[in-house]
């Protein structure tokens, strides 16, 4: 094949692809109606996170009368150690964590898509360099660096608490989207808009970044699992200051002080949270589940 | 168990129909194909890719991959039966065994993660054979015949071997078991032109020697005009010429080959006479359902290639399909109608 | 052109430089998770190092003495400017002085940290065999039937089980065998009213003990295994070199013996940061079980302002990834001949 056949095949790619992806969404989607319910449950999530706080007062009320109270239909998931409805506390407590999940994922994203695409568009000495420190990341283990961080840092807002994570979590999205621009290179996408005199902006933006963009999207959701799963579990550690509607504080006083572990009384206290990181879980399973078979025909296989 | 006087079988496939499962229902990858390979020749299919021919070849071991499946016609091997019909163990055993295939050669037909030794004594293992130092014996000379260091390549991994090197290991697993119907998979795609040179040679050579009807699956007419005894055209799954190398080449019949031979730069001679066909090949959702599979490309085109089945002509030792072919010189030989459907035009 | 000879194999060579770049890096990681070690505690809030300098002068040490009473607890002098405190603290290291310990006073950090090792070490690699094994058997499965109702729940349940963080599987599995039905202790090594030694009553509390964490170990492992080598084994089958070695007949059990060797090797890579992360959630496990190993011990030490203990635990997490790092490598390189002939990896 000769150049002049190649260039205007590069060219409508990325148009047929932008085309073809909603499309194929869509015939994803409708196979499995497991994947619906996943966006369902995301959508679900993202309305608890907005709107949930709204609807409690600032000072959740309690009821000293009843302490580890049984699920009812008052409380459908009991109430806490200070009679504190326990299901008031998750819906509460949700903002801080999709917060911090949402303020991760777009810094892991960013810099993680940015450094892998310099990465494996420059190639060469910045590549080895760059993929060099990704690697170093990698390796150093995450959690206990978190801990121990955080005896100086104390993570008091959303936001602080994401950006740690963020700057601790792209290392692995930097290394995928390398090597998705090193192989999209291979397959002369890059030459051949560089032959049709395109600048390095619009091969990026406009070739680039559109045909890898429903990977990023999933790494961005795989991210901000992970980022709501570290911070669950920095406070339920109980390494870092307390807040009583937090999910991992939660947690953590359900075991270490309400004995959830050997007594069933704070067993609805302990299993609300985690009910909570289970459903979210699956939902983000499902929809990245979806846009694996979008990403990877291999799999697609009829 | 070196050279055997064993006559080579002859191959007929008749009918041959490989039909593929997409979406859109179940397309034809191969439609209808006679071909017959005699004993002891070397048969050569050209085609472009997307033509059907390696469906064809895999055919031949009644291999084709899922979602494809052979939906009608036989293979029929002298000795064997038809390969079509075979199932389980015995198919398995005809593979390797009987019919040897040789893969591309910028596949990598190998494990990598073991020397070709221990995959040659594992294909012995597989085909029961009792005398393993004997295989590798067998084995060696045949490396050694092909102008390699045996024991050294034995030793070796695929990562360790050149492509031409390669190519001969696969040529020796295809041969070793004593096969003596070989299919060869575009052999010297992906070779520089030296090391092409001599894996044709070499091909002909142990041909001649082993007594084997080979059938060469390629998409350069140069490879066929080296090589072949005769030559099939095919075309968007169909076979639309053959005959005797010499002779299609000289005087192409079907304007699919006549196009072809013009698509080639001669050596010597002006670049600009060689002209490339107009359009691209068809693939599987774009071959037509009637008529003649060649039409959107041909400068002979007709009307009645619209909806009419090309005949299927036998001018002596030629077939050709192609409602154009039948007018001028040949009237007078005999005229069989397509396989497929009888509503064919004269 | 007939005998390029094999390329030479300089696989001591390759496999020498590859451990020394493996051992570069980790003293590079090494460097760096001191520094920011060292770097937190001369800057925890309230300067613990001063307090302890203090308290020691006020209860009548002389201030050479309280000196060098905290140099030995932190490894480096309360005083003096901060390059010469990290150059102390450094070369206290190089001599494996981690400094003393103040949960366990009068015992140095790295006996203390020793003695918790094993009660992480055994139980990690326990419930890592474990779940590499049937992981990895799962996935072929789920590879194989990946079309079926049963491949689509294995790999959904493989999804789910490596999407959820172990502590909400270590707390599900505790609130189920510990608290509802109440079969499995829930803390520690043992029943204190065993001796410890080798005697029955004591090695059976020690599994009974272990169950829940090496079972939540596995579980959380697995589900990561059984969609890599899911894919691993997809991809492979898709390899030229499978249906290479169908077209020669080659038997069932040896193809899936090529598939499955191939399709494994990859999840070496994956061995090695997996290590990493179950060390990672070991500081959860032991935790939620009590169970005294080094995660445990990190946050005791953090909860007690022990900054000598974290320091060390933190530098031992890492010190143990780097060499399951190097261990997966030269395991890589066994398996691997093209690694260990210098060659492209996988």
């Amino acid at each position: 094949m000769t150049a002049t056949t190649i260039v205007p095949e590069a060219r409508s790619a990325s148009a047929t692809l932008r085309r073809n992806f909603w499309r194929g969404v869509w015939r994803v989607m409708k196979r499995k109606p497991s994947r619906m319910l996943g966006v369902v449950i995301m959508a679900g999530f993202a309305f608890m996170g907005i709107f949930g706080p709204m609807l409690y007062p600032d000072r959740l009320p309690r009821d000293t009368n009843a302490l580890y109270a049984a699920p009812s239909w008052a409380h459908p998931f009991g109430t806490d150690f200070e009679g504190t409805d326990v299901l008031a506390l998750v819906v509460t407590g949700s903002r801080y964590v999709l917060l911090t999940g949402l303020v991760t994922a777009v810094i892991t994203v960013v810099l993680g898509a940015g450094i892998g695409l310099f990465a494996g568009f420059r190639r060469g000495r910045w590549d080895s360099v760059l993929m060099r420190i990704t690697d170093m990341k990698l390796t150093i283990p995450g959690l206990p660096l978190l801990l121990v961080l955080s005896t100086i840092w104390k993570f008091t807002s959303a936001i602080e608490m994401g950006l740690v994570l963020g700057l601790l979590g792209w290392g692995g999205v930097a290394r995928a989207v390398r090597s998705q621009t090193l192989s999209l290179r291979e397959r002369g996408f890059v030459e051949a808009a560089r032959g049709l005199g395109l600048s390095t902006t619009h091969i990026i933006g406009r070739e680039l970044l559109p045909s890898m963009a429903p990977y990023i999207a999933m790494n961005m959701l795989i991210a901000v699992t992970g980022a709501v799963y570290a911070q669950v579990g920095l406070f339920f550690l109980g390494v870092l200051p307390f807040e009583a509607n937090n999910w991992g504080v939660m947690l953590n006083l359900a075991v270490f002080g309400g004995g959830a572990l050997t007594t069933t009384a704070a067993l609805p206290y302990l299993l609300a949270p985690l009910l909570a990181i289970l459903l979210l879980t699956l939902g983000i399973v499902l929809v990245v589940d979806a846009m694996d078979e979008i990403f990877n025909p291999r799999l697609r296989e009829e | 168990m070196s050279v055997t006087d064993q006559r080579a079988p002859g191959v007929r496939i008749s009918d041959l129909s490989v039909v593929y499962r997409t979406q859109a229902g179940e397309l034809p990858a191969v439609r209808g194909v006679d071909l017959e390979l005699m004993p002891g020749t070397i048969t050569g299919v050209v085609g472009e890719s997307g033509s059907g021919k390696s469906t064809l070849a895999l055919s031949m071991l009644n291999a084709v991959q899922p979602p494809g499946r052979i939906s009608s016609g036989s293979v029929e091997i002298d000795g064997l039966g038809d390969v079509v019909a075979l199932r389980g163990d015995d198919l398995r055993k005809t593979r390797g065994r009987h019919v040897g295939y040789v893969f591309q050669a910028a596949q990598n037909s190998l494990n990598p993660l073991k020397t070709i030794g221990k995959q040659l004594l594992d294909l012995g293992r597989s085909h029961d054979v009792d005398d393993l130092p004997g295989l590798v014996k067998e084995a060696r000379s045949l490396l050694d015949r092909m102008g390699l260091d045996g024991a050294r390549v034995l030793d070796s991994y695929q990562h360790e071997l050149s492509g031409g090197m390669r190519q001969r290991v696969g040529i020796m697993l295809a041969l070793v078991l004593n096969a003596h119907v070989v299919v060869l998979d575009e052999p010297t795609t992906a070779l520089d032109m030296i090391t092409q040179a001599t894996i044709l040679r070499i091909i002909r050579e142990v041909h001649e020697e082993r007594g084997l009807t080979t059938l060469v699956i390629t998409h350069d007419l140069g490879v066929v005009a080296e090589i072949a005894d005769r030559l099939a055209v095919m075309y968007g799954g169909r076979l639309v010429e053959q005959g005797p190398t010499r002779e299609v080449l000289g005087a192409p019949r079907h304007p699919y080959t006549r196009g072809l031979l013009q698509a080639i730069p001669r050596l010597v001679g002006d670049i600009d006479e060689a002209r490339a066909l107009p359009g691209r090949p068809p693939t599987l959702s774009t071959v037509p359902p009637d008529g003649c599979v060649f039409r959107e490309r041909c400068a002979v085109r007709m009307d009645v290639c619209e909806t009419g089945e090309p005949p299927v002509l036998t001018i002596g030792p030629r077939v050709v399909a192609c409602h154009a072919a039948g007018d001028g010189e040949s009237q007078k030989e005999t005229v069989t109608t397509g396989p497929t459907r009888g509503e064919e035009q004269a | 052109m007939t005998l390029i000879g094999v390329p030479g194999r300089s696989g001591g060579i390759a496999v020498v430089r590859r451990l020394a770049g493996h051992l570069a890096r980790g003293l590079v990681m090494i460097l760096v998770v001191t520094t920011i070690s060292f770097l937190i505690i001369r800057n925890i809030p309230g300067d613990p190092m001063a307090a302890k300098y203090e308290k020691l002068v006020e209860q009548g040490m002389s201030p050479e003495a309280a000196q060098q009473a905290v140099n030995v607890l932190y490894g480096f002098m309360p005083t003096g400017s901060m390059w010469q405190q990290y150059l102390d603290y450094m070369k206290g290291l190089a001599h494996f002085d981690l400094g003393q310990s103040l949960t366990v006073p009068g015992t140095g950090v790295g006996t203390v940290l020793m003695s918790a090792a094993k009660w992480t070490l055994i139980p990690v690699l326990a419930g890592t065999l474990l779940s590499f094994l049937v992981g990895i058997i799962l996935g072929v499965y789920a590879a194989i039937k990946r079309q079926g109702k049963l491949g689509d729940l294995l790999a959904i349940s493989g999804s789910l089980l490596h999407g959820v963080p172990q502590y909400v599987l270590a707390l599900l599995l505790g609130a189920i065998f510990t608290t509802l039905i109440p079969i499995l202790p829930a803390g520690g090594t043992a029943d204190i009213m065993f001796e410890p030694g080798l005697n029955a009553g004591y090695i059976g509390s020690l599994i009974q003990h272990a169950t829940l964490p090496v079972v939540t170990y596995a579980l959380a492992s697995y589900g990561g295994w059984i969609l890599a080598m899911k894919s691993s084994v997809v991809t492979v089958l898709g390899d030229d070199f499978i249906l290479a070695a169908e077209l020669r007949g080659m038997k069932r059990s040896i193809i899936f013996r090529y598939i499955a060797r191939n399709a494994i090797l990859p999840l070496f890579t994956i061995l090695a940061l997996s290590l990493g992360m179950l060390f990672g959630g070991a500081i959860f496990i032991e935790r939620i079980f009590n169970y005294p190993g080094l995660g445990l011990m990190l946050i005791d030490s953090i909860t007690g302002r022990d900054y000598a203990l974290m320091g060390g635990a933190f530098l031992l997490i890492t010190v143990a990834i780097i060499i399951a790092n190097i261990a997966a490598d030269l395991l890589y390189t066994v398996i691997d001949p093209r690694v260990r002939s210098g060659g492209e990896a996988a």
